[in-house]
């Protein structure tokens, strides 16, 4: 077993300026709500004199723009679930810790080639989601976690893959980054014993009758000599993501940064699942009450981070925001099975469905649906009927299937471009005329049709050029002699 | 005197060097046509063929169609480009087309309906956008564009803007292996284009005139005359005028009576 621990150093103050870093002087407060105490500070608040501890209402008087969140476990939580749900594409095995997460790699090192590329990739993807995160690797969860922690208090770490070593590289470690209780720990530390390798040469007996059972099954654990199950994380088959901006944001540039982000978090959760999202809906919040609500719609299944900004941003462009925002939600309730795709060299016949699939969906995502369409032949001898607009989704669709029956109508003379509805011309001693005399080419052919529906065609066409040789297809309509119309463009 | 004085080094260098150059691909003399092969599917005349350089109408470059009027045969004298263009299940994109594209007319011409895509951007600026969006996407084989009607969303500069907006869809269809066709009329000859090939057409009679005012090589300017438009599918009668069905009918005339 190897596991990787991932600790989140002043976790609280990571999810508030996850957006984003706060130039401010920020705190979270903690406690009683008549003497809040403040429990992490940002490097402009340290700047300030304020430190962890000290009462809000002395952190205000150092600092007077001082910014105070709250802390709020709850988010804490879902933050971390949603981390674990996104750890789940290194690892089927993942736990959840008091400020982080574990995972067992043991059996992911051959997918990921060796582990300084795995945990080099989990480290960089903690960045792309917005989090400072320390790791430490180690044959038990607790010596990981505890590698972790020296990292992040800036303690030299060598991480150590077997068990042999592990004593040897824990030895010099401080006691107060393990979890016991903090008068355990001052017992510990009156007799002497403030490093590991003291710990480690007590007798076990001892140590349990003066410091409880606990405390010895701890060491235990962490040294490999007594087995440590956890119980993986199961993420939700829903995903649901918030983010809230240190400083509300006008214009759209400014969104796509966090949601970038939250992005990345679903993409890493869909990974873990094997799964896509063909729907989004993102919801951007101002003030209290009003939102606005973005649906992303996809043909297939999808969780590429980059294609599903881009998405975004082209119909973000087009939305009219009624406010600043101060959050921004992104959640996508059917997870859906996923076709992984090869990135081929040479692009193949399955490639080059996918870029014109995705063609389709980033022009309709900026020009609107109903401007992006692909054309079929209809089933009628009407020429009107005769041509249809089909959806351009899917695209995809064999050939052949879309043409309900193509070949119906012979091969005759047929404009290039129709009208969408024919335009009635001049005539000039009973001779239709547009842009100048036109003279009669070809013709006529009698389409008499519709009688059974109501729209009822019975014209006779022709062919006819102007003095400028320009072809047009025309009609006379029957019932009206004097009456002709321009239908078609020969182009 | 055989040796090289360094009096004349440098003419003799040049001389030589030009030579050398002219063999260099991308490289050719104004007078001649570029003799690089670049990817060209043949437009079905022969007769443009042979004035085209690398033998057809080239992939993977903007092209200019200039044209008066809509009905000049500006599209169906490429119908046969667009099938082979349309090949390999790429897409052949309408963007702003002046009408709808009817679709048996483009059965009959052999254009695969399936894989024809249009789209009505509401302004210049989306027209362009979307052009270039399918261009450099490789997905498309072909991708026909208009921008005569198209509203502007932004009053701005006009020629550095389109001469800027179209050398970035020469890039697009290069990156793309497109087919890339700009309609546009006949007074844009005057402007300067970023396109390395520009087509006028003009009708005269019942065939096409076809100059090239700007190719890789010298412009063509007796034009060709080529068979194209609706015509050229249809060779048929002459039209006679049908009397309509409106003028009253003769009392029917009994064809059996019963005579008791």
């Amino acid at each position: 077993m190897l596991w990787i621990a991932l600790e989140l150093p002043a976790f609280p103050l990571q999810i508030a300026e996850r957006a984003g870093a706060c130039a401010d002087a920020l705190v979270i407060s903690e406690g009683p709500a008549q003497r809040p105490l403040v429990v992490c500070a940002n490097a402009a608040a340290h700047e300030c004199g304020i430190r962890e501890g000290q009462a809000v209402a002395a952190a205000k008087a150092l600092a007077s723009e001082l910014r105070v969140v709250p802390r709020d476990e709850a988010v804490e939580r879902a933050t971390l679930q949603r981390l674990a749900a996104w750890a789940a594409q290194f690892t089927p095995m993942v736990s959840i810790e008091a400020h982080g997460i574990v995972l067992e790699v043991e059996s992911s090192l051959r997918l990921f080639d060796g582990h300084a590329r795995l945990t080099s990739a989990i480290r960089q993807g903690a960045r792309d989601l917005g989090f400072q995160a320390t790791l430490g690797i180690a044959p038990t969860p607790l010596a990981a976690r505890l590698f972790a922690r020296a990292e992040a208090r800036g303690l030299a770490v060598r991480s150590c893959m077997t068990g042999e070593h592990l004593a040897e590289r824990v030895a010099d470690l401080p006691l107060f980054l393990l979890d016991w209780p903090a008068k355990t720990l001052a017992h510990l530390a009156d007799l002497g014993v403030l490093r590991m390798k003291d710990v480690l040469a007590l007798p076990g007996d001892g140590l349990a009758r003066r410091f409880g059972a606990p405390v010895l099954l701890d060491r235990e654990r962490l040294m490999g000599r007594v087995a440590d199950p956890r119980v993986p994380y199961q993420p939700p088959p829903r995903f649901r993501s918030r983010i809230e901006l240190p400083a509300e944001a006008d214009g759209v540039e400014a969104l796509l940064f966090p949601l970038r982000r939250m992005l990345n978090e679903l993409e890493g959760a869909l990974r873990g699942r094997g799964s896509g999202v063909q729907q989004i809906a993102v919801t951007l919040e101002h003030g209290r009450s009003r939102r606005t609500r973005l649906d992303l719609d996809f043909a297939s299944p999808e969780r590429e981070t980059d294609f599903i900004l881009a998405i975004a941003r082209e119909k973000l462009g087009r939305l009219v925001l009624p406010a600043a925002t101060c959050a921004i939600v992104v959640s996508a309730d059917a997870l859906l099975p996923y076709a992984p795709r090869s990135a081929a060299w040479l692009p193949g016949p399955a490639e080059t469905a996918i870029d014109r699939e995705r063609l389709v969906e980033r022009l309709a995502a900026r020009l609107g649906r109903d401007r992006v369409f692909g054309i079929a032949v209809g089933d009628d001898h009407r020429p009107e009927k005769e041509t249809g607009v089909r959806p351009a989704f899917p695209l995809a669709a064999p050939a052949g299937a879309l043409s309900g029956n193509a070949g119906l109508t012979p091969v005759s003379k047929r404009p290039i471009w129709l009208l969408n509805r024919p335009q009635k011309l001049v005539t000039r001693q009973g001779q239709p005329a547009y842009l100048g005399e036109l003279a009669l080419e070809a013709g006529p052919e009698r389409i008499e049709a519709g009688w059974w529906d109501g729209e009822e065609v019975c014209r006779d066409y022709y062919v006819a050029t102007n003095p400028a040789g320009e072809a047009f297809w025309i009609f006379r309509e029957h019932r009206d002699a004097q009456a002709w119309y321009l239908h078609g463009v020969f182009s | 005197m055989s040796s090289v004085t360094p009096a004349n080094a440098g003419a003799h260098f040049q001389r030589a060097s030009v030579a050398e150059l002219a063999k260099l691909p991308g490289v050719w003399r104004g007078g001649e046509l570029e003799n690089v092969v670049h990817a060209t599917v043949p437009t079905g005349h022969a007769a443009l063929d042979r004035e085209l350089p690398g033998g057809g109408w080239p992939m993977g470059t903007l092209a200019e169609v200039l044209h008066e009027g809509v009905g000049q045969g500006e599209v169906s004298f490429l119908s046969s480009a667009l099938t082979r263009a349309a090949g390999d299940d790429r897409l052949v994109a309408w963007i702003h087309p002046p009408y709808m594209p009817y679709a048996p007319a483009l059965e009959s011409l052999a254009v695969p309906l399936e894989r024809m895509l249009v789209v009505r951007p509401s302004s210049r600026e989306d027209a362009l956008w979307a052009a270039e969006q399918a261009m450099r996407s490789g997905a498309c084989g072909a991708v026909l564009l208009w921008l005569e009607g198209a509203r502007r969303a932004r009053a701005g500069g006009r020629r550095e803007d389109e001469y800027a907006s179209l050398r970035r869809l020469q890039m697009a269809a290069e990156s793309g292996r497109c087919m890339a066709v700009y309609f546009r009329p006949l007074a844009a000859e005057k402007l300067s284009t970023p396109a390395h090939l520009r087509v006028a057409l003009k009708r005269e009679g019942t065939s096409l005139e076809v100059r090239i005012p700007k190719r890789r090589g010298p412009p063509l300017v007796l034009p060709l005359a080529i068979e194209a438009g609706w015509r050229r599918s249809f060779p048929v009668p002459p039209a006679q005028l049908l009397p309509s069905h409106s003028t009253p009918k003769p009392e029917r005339t009994p064809v059996l009576s019963i005579v008791r």
